[in-house]
């Protein structure tokens, strides 16, 4: 399932004159991701990722799953099903969006591009007395 | 002073106080704080961890992780699925808001008298809103801290000759304008109750965190304390179990979705309880400038204006929303979204915040969870396109290139002369990106126990001890920033306790 997400989170934000997707530390993000969300998230997003690669058919017209379409190809499917008229599509493809935007807008290459002062760790500390 | 984070099994807790206090946002830090300076014996009990600036996550993924309540996933259940956003952390929602500041507006004393039967209000109120705004600092955004972002707003809407201009005031002493708001002020600006009421409770209290009460202890119709299990902020764990008797009263103060869940699983019996939930649903036009905006840069808000509240009813803001979200937010995917991504630095958001009078109900799911039901209505949907062609006109008046509308059915940019499309958008729901922000009802106040849930003092009716000091006893929707009104009220009732 990671593998598929992966795939479609690189497809809907390649590398073009800003970093991609697949520039930034992605799989360890997703791991995380996966482990830190709750399962209710993970599945929605699982889910996004599902509909992505099933949906050529109705993108592009051909009757191959995202992760197997050529690059021009799967970089149209990514502009029109991101607006598709379904809206529970659109959402699910939403859903990827928000957990690629989490990961690449984080990344120190890209704030750098953007303008934007490197994060620092998050320190996952609280009150404990 | 007195905090007690998380407890693993055995170590089970039981201990007896004047009052209890259910949440710490801005509803229960202000309540609680005042009882605690009346001399009572205090316990207040929030769901999240205590989290001081140091602890805080920079990224928007920790902030949703670590601050937010479920991950920020709770979503309508209507026509469109909206987020509902709430906190759940020591602090409450006033860890990750911008800290606005508005006093109650006066025309609302006059309709909750006039059809929900309250009076004795205003004075109180507005009594505890001026201590309020003492024991909390407040200033104006300052200059320095704007921003390109909110800088411009104030252009367009002097361009355009609004009335009421005035620059926003909120909780913040000193605000450098690192543009840090929604994922908690790490720079310890933002006056949020983590770091003022709170302590005040633990200091003369006892404050337990990581520890959401399941159920509130009922004997015959009187409440007498509260039960949960500690839960680890991390792990997710269960860990001791916790006992809270209170001698004089509960308060419960746990959220618009989350009290009148936590009443129904506790036993409590009204008809109105859930009902008349109402929001304010908002979304926002991007204006795209050739000046780089660097809209992180600066107060996440620092303009508003009420000049519509009334009508068409709805509330204009700028909001900065952290890179993370915009990179979603943005339409489009694969080549064509990067293209846009490019356009980042130029982007300036702001939004409307619909005064909506659509009505919803909040109930409990088969796992005991709060599910909100609520879709805007025609009317409502009207208000919204209205407020963003304002929106789009204001950029524009303020020099924007271009705008971008995020809505299903637009083009992905419009120019100025394209404006009045928005007339032509869709008034559909699921055509637009919007989230709830403020809350209100699910147990409302009024005269009349067939309609409401409490009295004009939080007191549930038919039952003894057992106070509602939250959003969640507003009858109306505001039409302005409520943390002010919240923290007001649940003062109004705190002080009729002691």
């Amino acid at each position: 399932m990671l593998w598929l997400l992966r795939r479609a989170i690189v497809i809907l934000y390649p590398r073009a004159s800003l970093p991609g997707a697949a520039d930034c530390a992605l799989d360890d993000f997703l791991r995380t991701f996966k482990r830190e969300t709750p399962l209710s998230v993970w599945a929605g997003t699982v889910a996004g990722a599902v509909v992505f690669h099933l949906f050529p058919l109705f993108t592009v017209f051909v009757p191959l799953p995202a992760f197997l379409l050529p690059r021009r190809l799967a970089d149209l499917h990514a502009a029109r099903i991101s607006v598709s008229s379904l809206y529970l599509v659109r959402q699910s493809i939403f859903l990827v969006k928000m957990c690629a935007g989490l990961c690449w807008a984080a990344d120190p290459q890209v704030r750098a591009r953007l303008a934007l002062p490197p994060l620092i760790e998050d320190p996952r500390t609280w009150r404990t007395s | 002073m007195s905090h007690v984070a998380f407890r693993p099994r055995g170590e089970d807790l039981e201990d007896t106080f004047d009052f209890v206090v259910v949440g710490s946002g801005a509803g229960g830090a202000a309540a609680a704080s005042l009882l605690v300076r009346g001399g009572a014996k205090v316990a207040m009990v929030e769901a999240g961890a205590w989290r001081d600036p140091t602890d805080y996550p920079q990224t928007a993924f920790g902030g949703m992780r670590d601050l937010m309540d479920n991950f920020g996933a709770q979503v309508t259940m209507g026509r469109a699925l909206w987020p509902v956003v709430q906190a759940r952390v020591v602090g409450g929602t006033t860890v990750v808001n911008s800290a606005i500041c508005v006093r109650t507006p006066g025309d609302l004393f006059a309709q909750w008298e006039t059809e929900h039967g309250l009076h004795d209000l205003e004075r109180p109120l507005l009594a505890a809103e001026d201590r309020l705004e003492q024991a909390l600092t407040i200033e104006e955004v300052p200059a320095h801290a704007r921003g390109r972002s909110n800088e411009l707003a104030v252009v367009g809407e002097a361009a355009l000759g609004w009335p009421h201009r005035h620059v926003m005031r909120r909780y913040a002493k000193h605000c450098e304008g690192q543009g840090f708001c929604l994922q908690g002020c790490r720079a310890a600006k933002k006056q949020s109750l983590n770091l003022t009421f709170a302590p005040e409770v633990a200091a003369g209290g006892t404050v337990l965190s990581c520890a959401p009460v399941e159920k509130v202890l009922l004997e015959g119709r009187r409440a007498v304390g509260v039960t949960g299990t500690f839960r680890h902020p991390t792990s997710h764990a269960r860990g001791a179990r916790f006992t809270l008797r209170a001698t004089k009263a509960v308060l419960v103060a746990a959220s618009v979705t989350h009290t009148p869940v936590l009443l129904m699983k506790s036993g409590v019996r009204l008809p109105a309880l859930g009902h008349f939930f109402r929001s304010h649903p908002g979304t926002g036009v991007f204006g795209v400038y050739d000046e780089p905006i660097d809209l992180n840069v600066g107060a996440t808000q620092g303009w508003a204006s009420t000049a519509f509240r009334d009508q068409p009813g709805f509330k204009l803001e700028v909001l900065s929303i952290p890179p993370e979200l915009v990179a979603s937010r943005l339409s489009g995917g694969g080549t064509q979204l990067m293209q846009r991504l490019e356009d980042f630095r130029h982007l300036a958001m702001w939004v409307v915040a619909v005064r909506a009078d659509s009505v919803g109900r909040v109930t409990k799911s088969l796992f005991g969870n709060p599910v909100v039901h609520y879709s805007l209505n025609h009317a409502d949907m009207l208000k919204l396109r209205a407020g963003l062609k304002l929106l789009a006109q204001q950029h524009f008046a303020a020099g924007a290139r271009k705008v971008l509308p995020s809505i299903a059915g637009l083009p992905y940019e419009l120019t100025a002369d394209q404006v009045d499309l928005f007339d032509q958008a869709p008034l559909d729901p699921r055509a637009y990106v919007a989230i709830l922000s403020h809350l209100f009802g699910g147990a409302v106040m009024g005269r009349d126990e067939a309609t409401s849930v409490v009295d004009h003092r939080g007191r549930v009716h038919g039952y003894q001890g057992l106070v509602v000091a939250d959003a969640s006893v507003i009858p109306t929707n505001l039409g302005v920033n409520p943390q002010h009104t919240i923290m007001g009220l649940a003062q109004v009732f705190a002080e009729a306790l002691l």
